[in-house]
């Protein structure tokens, strides 16, 4: 397939405006993972799309915020988070404590206090590796020393 | 570099979101009102030129989109992409229901189109504001189904040169 050809198609647009059919849809989603080209023109509408959104944003009237928030609180506020597979999870109240959720970034979070930790760690040990080298030389001189003395002793001792 | 920033505080990415739909459906929605309520409402006033009424359908995308803010974690369209196609199904759905006139509402994408012909400016206000399908236009305007596409092609690049 020509990707540049079907970008130039105004595909991209049309599914990011909603204006695609179910079956352009469809063969959009297929291709998506496989062009990195196609991904690219669509991160990139919909960065300006959204740039646009926001030079061009008009408050809603007074209240209505307050009018989501009565309606939201209808909904039961159970924690929903991803599954994966396009399943959803909701926690219940007898079923166990792990929520397991998938998350597309390759980093992990931890808690800061973990960095104070492995400074300290990190330090240790290359005080400790400056103390073994120190004794492994003090080691190996003693060493040089008593095989000295020994053929000192063998010299006095022949004389 | 201003608006790379301006969009960078807007922007919600999935993670963020899910990691406040963790906590529950209510935090997820007031931090999406928090980020996009302005944006969807202008994008609304160009469907509904009614304030009021633009702010009803508004309550009305919040409260029917938050539970379903899973599929926006399954899409492959931005947060906010999302919420503006699953609005436009609930903006139709709501006007043509209520049979109304037709009303012309706020410029938005119109004003990316200018330098068009009052036809492409017709076939995408029909396409897009009304909901028409291209069959119908095709049929209605005497021409054939290609000739639609094609001019909705034009209109989506234009609307590209213009916004980038």
């Amino acid at each position: 397939m020509n990707i540049e050809l079907y970008i130039q198609s105004g595909i991209v647009e049309s599914y990011a405006l909603g204006l695609a059919s179910s079956l352009e849809v469809e063969e959009f989603e297929q291709l998506l993972p496989h062009y990195p080209e196609l991904k690219e023109a669509l991160s990139d509408f919909e960065y300006h799309l959204e740039l646009f959104a926001i030079e061009n944003e008009v408050p809603p009237p007074p209240g209505t915020r307050e009018r989501i928030q009565a309606r939201v609180r209808e909904i039961p506020n159970v924690p929903e988070v991803a599954r994966g597979e396009g399943k959803s999870y909701r926690r219940q109240k007898s079923g166990p404590e792990y929520i397991p959720v998938v998350v597309s970034s390759p980093y992990i979070k931890v808690h800061k206090n973990w960095r104070t930790f492995l400074i300290a760690v990190f330090i240790l040990a290359k005080v400790l590796l400056a103390i073994s080298i120190y004794y492994f030389l003090e080691y190996r001189h003693t060493q040089k020393q008593v095989l000295q003395l020994e053929e000192q002793l063998g010299k006095g001792a022949e004389k | 570099m201003f608006q790379k920033l301006t969009i960078l505080e807007k922007t919600i990415t999935k993670d963020i979101l899910k990691s406040e739909l963790y906590a529950g459906q209510r935090p997820a929605a007031e931090l999406l009102y928090t980020r996009y309520s302005s944006m969807l409402f202008s994008y609304i006033l160009q469907f509904v030129p009614d304030k009021e009424e633009a702010s009803g359908l508004l309550v009305e995308i919040f409260s029917r989109l938050t539970p379903q803010l899973q599929k926006a974690f399954d899409s492959s369209l931005s947060i906010y992409c999302w919420l503006q196609v699953e609005s436009r199904k609930i903006i139709l759905e709501h006007t043509q229901q209520e049979n109304q006139p037709e009303k012309h509402g706020r410029d938005y994408y119109f004003s990316l189109l200018g330098e068009c012909s009052p036809e492409h400016q017709w076939i995408f206000r029909e396409l897009f504001i009304y909901g028409r399908k291209k069959e119908e236009l095709a049929a209605q305007s005497g021409k054939d189904l290609a000739y639609i596409s094609g001019i909705l092609r034009d209109c989506l690049l234009i609307i590209r040169k213009n916004l980038v």
